[in-house]
């Protein structure tokens, strides 16, 4: 009979004894499953949360598209039913053009991007031709809103099926670090939709509210594609205004619009009025001034400006509103929207301290206008 | 260590063009800015929007 009440746990597991073969099982054991199947379990667990957040992009996706499809229907009337078209607009692509020679790229990306706008344009316009402008421009943002998280959600999918397909756990490496901020951008996205279908002000439209306000009561003038052009006078000093026309959603060319601009009269300094990334631990709506185009997008529009300062020695400033990237694309938030004064007055102040009575000022709110008219 | 459903809510902000007094109101399919609404009430003056934004509650 083994006497179980007189056990000696010392001598049993051999805590006083260095080569008990049982302890070194033990350490030796997990030591040998993590040399070989380390990068499998590592997959694993990586791969849960991976999941996870696909599953998140697949309902946003999902989300988008059933937005579009329904404010399509009830806003648009068209004859048809428009989910067939939807689906087949949102597996649209670009090609950007070839890079190896960059001579000559800034136009050939310019041609291919408003080749895809002008298209999506009239086919959208083509599931209802009576739709209004306004209106029309509502549902391309609300269906390049449906593309962009179609997009994210195929290729994160992708590259996360290609590592497991291949049991390679260095492949997944590099989505588990850009995951977050996939993550952060596809959630703004979303969030999105609803200033966009409602026709309300978002972060972006900052500079637009800016400059619209000074534009009320005075000529307005179609300078570009969607781009709207004034004069007025500030303490003797000329001052040519220049935004997106509203209250539509669209960004404007105004690239085209400064080029037309200079052509006619140029301005003696461009001053440039834009929403701004925030960086982290900076304060949300916080204004700052500084040199340069303010302007976003590919680029196109902004070289298109510093080509035309530069050829005709035009100092350009800028004054910026930061923000995060979900308030940049939805419903303004009170703290940006309550700086539209103070915005004001540091452009008053800029004009004063960088002219002189009898020059002339090229002011451009830049951003997203939707909801913000002239 | 549970986060909060944030929910926005969409808010107008009229001001008085001529005696500057503001109201502000939820916001309205087919509200604009600078668009002029209602007359106001104490001066029976224009109504203007003035701000439209959105401010957050935490359910």
């Amino acid at each position: 009979m083994v006497d179980f009440t007189n056990i000696d746990l010392d001598q049993l597991f051999g805590f006083s004894d260095d080569s008990n073969p049982l302890l070194m099982l033990i350490w030796i054991l997990p030591i040998i499953i993590f040399i070989f199947y380390g990068q499998r379990i590592q997959l694993q667990v990586t791969s849960g949360e991976i999941k996870k957040a696909i599953k998140k992009l697949d309902a946003y996706r999902i989300e988008a598209r059933t937005e579009l499809i329904e404010h399509v229907k009830k806003n648009m009337n068209p004859k048809e039913d428009p989910t067939k078209k939807i689906d087949r607009f949102l597996e649209y692509f670009t090609i950007m053009p070839v890079d190896m020679d960059p001579h000559g790229i800034v136009d050939k990306v310019r041609h291919t991007v408003r080749a895809r706008e002008d298209y999506s344009r009239n086919q959208v316009k083509s599931l209802s031709p009576e739709t209004s402008e306004l209106e029309l421009s509502k549902v391309i943002t609300l269906l390049e809103i449906a593309t962009s998280l179609h997009m994210i959600y195929k290729i994160v999918n992708h590259m996360y099926l290609t590592a497991k397909k291949q049991n390679n756990y260095p492949l997944i490496l590099p989505l588990q670090m850009i995951l977050p901020f996939i993550m952060e951008e596809a959630e703004a996205i979303t969030k999105a939709i609803p200033a966009f279908k409602s026709g309300q002000p978002i972060g972006d439209g900052i500079g637009p509210m800016v400059v619209g306000k000074m534009m009320l009561d005075t000529k307005k003038e179609l300078l570009a594609f969607q781009t709207v052009s004034s004069e007025t006078e500030f303490d003797g000093r000329k001052l040519i205004l220049l935004k997106a026309e509203g209250p539509g959603s669209s960004v404007g060319r105004p690239g085209d619009a400064v080029e037309a601009i200079v052509a006619k009269n140029k301005p003696d300094i461009i001053i440039m009025v834009d929403a701004a990334l925030k960086m982290e631990g900076e304060d949300s709506a916080i204004t700052a001034q500084g040199f340069g185009a303010a302007i976003g997008g590919i680029g196109t529009e902004r070289f298109q400006i510093e080509d035309i300062a530069t050829k005709n020695n035009i100092p350009i400033f800028a004054i910026v509103i930061k923000q995060s990237v979900k308030e940049a694309i939805t419903l303004m938030t009170k703290d940006i929207a309550n700086q539209a004064e103070t915005v004001r007055t540091q452009i008053h102040e800029m004009i004063k301290e960088n002219t002189k009575s009898g020059q002339s000022i090229l002011l451009i709110g830049v951003g997203n206008t939707i909801g913000v008219p002239q | 260590m549970f986060s909060k459903e944030e929910i926005i809510i969409a808010y107008t902000l009229e001001k008085c063009k001529s005696c500057e007094m503001g109201r502000k109101r939820k916001f309205a399919e087919g509200d604009y800015l600078f668009s002029e609404t209602t007359k106001c009430n104490s001066c029976e003056g224009t109504m203007q929007i003035e701000k439209i934004f959105g401010e957050s509650i935490e359910k």
